[in-house]
């Protein structure tokens, strides 16, 4: 446990490292989020709702995919991806840690510095932009484990498509692609309500729902109960379905590394 | 039975055959063509706890690729690899515990963090205890002159400086057998002398070594046994001082002399030497078998001609050796193996 809790505080000191640089990242997010809710803002104008969404759960809604889409976003994936293709991995694979677990308590240190972030937009949006939509504790309490799920759900959506890069050797076209499943399936780009019948069928099913459409819904009380408890089950299902399922992946990867020189 | 031990090692990567230019590219998406290139082949290595073996062969000649199989880095498309009984690319962390590994041309530092961070980390991952840490970080201090390193980000590390720290860091949870790669690239004398020195004092406490590099000074000071590797074999292994007695017994003495000599005659002076003459007609180069001649009878030879105004002598290197074996014109074979 000791190794894994050096590594997550390494990686927050990392972040921290390079401040300008994680500035304009959620300089860049933060732009997006603002459109968001303006388009939102005129579409919802003098109390209209789209799909059961009023303004204020709308603001609500979009804050909550601000937030877990900066969740494991800004140490990890490009970090690995690079030492993979540079073959500075040959070192990962010489310490007494498992390779998997390690890159999760990376990503975790870097979400202490995420969640920091967030915290400081989201008080700034709620100042300028009025209040938001808010639950009641049950509900509430229910949210907290659901964005926790977040975390190594995201993290293993992230790693399993990097592991691509053992066999692309290329990351961003994956970055690009996975972006998009993500952010379509997850309802981060909008609510999963508003899409076809079939689409919200098959993203109920699949974990990317799991990352922002969940703890969203969960939020605003748009499922209680049974139904909200089911969801979070079903996050942590997934979680550890591809934890596993990562597992698998990391042992045909690493038949495929190559390393040329030094 | 030996501490490592690999047998019939082998490793093919599957590369990719694209033609030339765009139409080379866009063929290359319809149809695959990969080409098979065999970096180790069929590779026998057993090295006994506390040996220290230079591992030396031309580049690309597979020494990176058999060190990469033998950690556990890479996985061996055909034979086996044991180290005290592990099998290292099924048993990673088990293995790594065990090892200690350096790339001279990869740090293993974390980039943004200084290096005392780097070096708390892996005491962490080790589980080192804070007596034995201190002590450690002491005795590399000793050597290494770490003390002034550790506050110092590793990116702003100058080559010398990162390689004093990493030799730290692969070695800070003494682990029983060492793989060094190239440790002593790019760094100056001072530097050098000063890894050689750490490397010796590392194996007369037990430490098994095994050492790849280019350079002869690296190889006599830290090793007694030399495995020779060429295209993916093992061309030789045995006894560094034997091939060096047999093969690098050239001497290279560059003269300039204070008044021109004809070549001719500084040639009769020396006739079982070759010499060869410079770029103007007072400077020569003298080849001289170091069993046959010492330095000081050739300049003894060549002092009644003229003065010698400077001189400089090239000491034989296991790379010619190397080098000739590779070009054909050298057999090891029939040395004791």
């Amino acid at each position: 446990m000791r190794a894994y809790a050096g590594l997550a505080r390494a990686a927050a000191r990392s972040v921290l490292t390079y401040r300008l640089n994680f500035l304009f990242g959620t300089g860049a997010l933060v732009v997006h989020l603002v459109a968001m809710l303006a388009l939102w803002s005129a579409l919802l104008d003098a109390g209209r709702s789209v799909a059961g969404f009023t303004l204020p759960e709308m603001k609500a809604y979009l804050l909550i995919a601000f937030g877990t889409g900066f969740l494991v976003s800004i140490f990890g994936d490009f970090r690995m991806a690079s030492r993979i293709h540079s073959g500075m991995v040959a070192l990962d694979l010489v310490k007494p840690v498992d390779y998997q677990a390690a890159r999760l308590a990376e990503s975790t240190g870097g979400v202490v510095a995420e969640v920091g972030a967030v915290a400081v937009v989201w008080v700034g949006v709620v100042t300028f932009a009025g209040p938001v939509a808010a639950p009641g504790w049950p509900q509430g309490l229910l949210f907290a484990v659901s964005v926790a799920a977040v975390v190594p759900l995201k993290f293993l959506v992230v790693y399993l498509s990097t592991l691509l890069c053992f066999w692309t050797q290329n990351y961003l076209g994956v970055f690009w692609a996975r972006d998009v499943v993500v952010s379509l399936f997850s309802g981060a780009l909008v609510p999963l309500a508003l899409l076809p019948g079939w689409f919200q069928a098959t993203a109920a099913v699949l974990p990317f729902a799991g990352i922002t459409s969940v703890p969203a819904l969960i939020y605003l009380g748009h499922v209680r109960g049974a139904a909200a408890l089911g969801l979070v089950g079903l996050q942590l299902a997934w979680a550890v379905v591809l934890w596993y399922a990562a597992r698998l992946a990391w042992r045909g990867a690493v038949r495929k590394l190559t390393v040329h020189g030094g | 039975m030996a501490l490592v031990e690999a047998e019939g090692l082998r490793k093919v990567f599957r590369l990719p055959v694209k033609e030339p230019g765009l139409g080379g590219a866009v063929k290359h998406l319809f149809v695959r063509r990969h080409r098979d290139v065999v970096a180790v082949d069929g590779v026998n290595l057993v090295i006994e706890a506390g040996e220290a073996v230079a591992y030396v062969g031309p580049n690309g000649a597979g020494k990176s690729t058999t060190v990469k199989l033998l950690t556990g880095i890479l996985v061996p498309t055909a034979g086996r690899v044991l180290v005290d009984g592990v099998e290292p690319h099924r048993d990673r962390r088990a293995n790594a515990r065990q090892i200690g590994v350096l790339f001279g041309q990869r740090s293993q530092l974390w980039w943004d963090l200084p290096v005392r961070e780097s070096l708390a980390l892996l005491r962490d991952m080790y589980g080192l205890g804070a007596r034995e840490y201190a002590e450690r970080l002491e005795r590399f201090d000793a050597v290494l002159d770490l003390g002034d390193l550790l506050p110092v980000l590793a990116r702003k590390l100058s080559l010398g400086q990162r390689m004093r720290a990493d030799l730290a860091a692969a070695l800070l949870h003494d682990p029983r057998v060492v793989y060094l790669d190239e440790p002593t690239i790019g760094l100056d004398i001072a530097v050098k002398d000063r890894v050689r020195a750490f490397l010796r004092e590392l194996r007369a406490g037990g430490t098994t070594i095994m050492l790849t590099t280019h350079d002869l000074g690296d190889m006599e000071d830290v090793c007694e046994r030399l495995v020779v590797i060429d295209r993916g074999r093992i061309i030789y292994d045995g006894a560094l001082a034997a091939v060096k007695d047999r093969f690098a017994r050239d001497r290279r003495m560059h003269l300039v002399l204070a008044e021109p000599v004809p070549h001719a005659v500084v040639a009769a002076r020396l006739p079982r030497a070759e010499v060869v003459a410079g770029g103007t007609a007072t400077e020569f180069t003298v080849v001289f078998d170091r069993f046959g001649h010492t330095a000081g009878e050739v300049i003894a030879a060549l002092l009644p001609l003229a003065e010698v105004v400077e001189l400089r002598i090239d000491e034989p290197a296991i790379e010619d050796v190397v080098r000739k074996v590779y070009a054909g014109e050298l057999s090891l074979d029939g040395d004791p193996a």
